[in-house]
């Protein structure tokens, strides 16, 4: 899927990893080495990439691949 | 020479000087009206408090005086939004915040027209505060008091940031305890001002318990030490027997947590609980935050006092910044 695609991209581009690292079970601060200003930063550019808004508060709550793929897939 | 004043969005505090948020109910209006009256910036600490009570205490400093309040409300507690628009609708002039970092809070100052100042400890989280629209940027080293975001000095940390800030005021903070380290960071570092905590529960305003006060006042600068905080950071505080005991990995949990205050507690024990003994004067069991130089500290002045010393020992040293 297209869209699950650009994302695995992007987590691997922001937090400099192996795109075969970047699993839907992956927690980006234990198995992907994020630390707090990488999370902000991948959330920037997930909003940039799929032009839209997440709040603090989703955020927080967007702690593994999935959860990412999930909130993207929801919301597009 | 004359120090310069602070100016942070619409406002402008005649002294570069901002008194550092306490909690819990250590820096209250109490404290932030004397503050802002002598020409500072007073901070109410918000953290932890029930949101009528921090309103309350807003509306009563901003009707106290017309000096500049703000409220400093961590961005780890559950309510953080609660109070924040809280905080705002009681009139509060603008908001500190720091312990995680916000990204909603730069577009409720947009909207609400309220300079957000952010609090931080390494270079890059500064860049972004100020890509975000941050009013002002405190750089907080780890000599300062309560939650740490660093292991670095004052004196490393702040060139780091200053060589990224380039469009807003940038504040030091972390154990600077008189004028003429004011006026060091001011004229040889280049903060635009600094933000002062510790010297101000040693006032007579600062409405704590004098058992917090006479514990800082009798502090070496051995019993200044690190704890482990439920809110994920380290924390600075008095070497007293709840700290001992927390070192010797007693238990010290509590039975149920009263306050749900925190996004994410390892409920290792309740810090509000703690705090508020602190503030309470219960030196047994009371958790006492302080900047690591507090044992420089040997007398209780009132705010008036605090801000004469500063000020004309800054200005006696003081030159135009490089």
């Amino acid at each position: 899927m297209a869209v699950e695609e650009k994302l695995i991209d992007i987590i691997a581009d922001q937090l400099s990893v192996d795109k075969a690292k970047v699993v839907p079970g992956a927690s980006f601060i234990d198995d992907l080495g994020a630390d707090s200003l990488d999370l902000v930063e991948l959330i920037m550019a997930m909003e940039e990439a799929f032009d839209i808004e997440i709040a603090d508060e989703v955020a927080e709550k967007i702690v593994t691949v999935q959860d990412a793929i999930d909130h993207i897939n929801k919301i597009s | 020479m004359k120090l310069p004043p602070l100016k942070i969005g619409s406002f402008t505090a005649p002294v570069p000087l901002i008194q550092g948020g306490m909690s819990i109910r250590v820096s209250t209006a109490a404290l932030a009206v004397p503050v802002a009256r002598s020409g500072g910036i007073g901070t109410i600490g918000g953290s932890g408090l029930p949101l009528e009570e921090l309103q309350a205490d807003i509306r009563k400093a901003k009707s106290e005086t017309d000096g500049i309040i703000a409220v400093n409300i961590m961005f780890a507690m559950q309510n953080f939004y609660n109070l924040v628009m809280g905080s705002i609708e009681a009139g509060v002039d603008m908001i500190i915040t720091g312990a995680g970092f916000s990204r909603d809070i730069f577009k409720i100052g947009k909207e609400t027209n309220t300079p957000i100042v952010s609090i931080v400890s390494s270079p890059a989280f500064a860049r972004l505060a100020e890509k975000l629209g941050a009013a002002a940027i405190i750089v907080e080293a780890k000599e300062a008091g309560g939650h740490l975001g660093t292991d670095q000095a004052l004196r490393d940390l702040f060139p780091e940031i200053r060589k990224v800030v380039k469009k807003v005021p940038l504040i030091a903070a972390g154990g600077i305890t008189n004028g003429f380290e004011m006026a060091e960071m001011m004229d040889q570092y280049g903060a635009d001002g600094v933000q002062i905590a510790t010297r101000f529960v040693l006032t007579e305003e600062c409405s704590v318990d004098d058992t917090f006060k006479q514990a800082m006042l009798k502090a070496r600068p051995e019993d200044v030490t690190l704890i482990r905080s439920p809110v994920g950071l380290p924390g600075r505080a008095i070497k007293t027997p709840f700290v001992e005991r927390l070192a010797a990995a007693e238990e010290l949990k509590t039975k149920e947590c009263r306050w749900k205050c925190l996004k994410k507690c390892d409920h290792v024990y309740c810090i509000s609980d703690r705090l508020m003994k602190a503030c309470e004067g219960d030196l047994e069991e009371g958790l006492f935050f302080s900047g690591e130089n507090v044992w420089k500290m040997k007398e209780i002045m009132t705010v008036q006092e605090v801000f004469d010393q500063f000020v004309s020992q800054a200005e006696s040293v003081y030159k135009e910044p490089r």
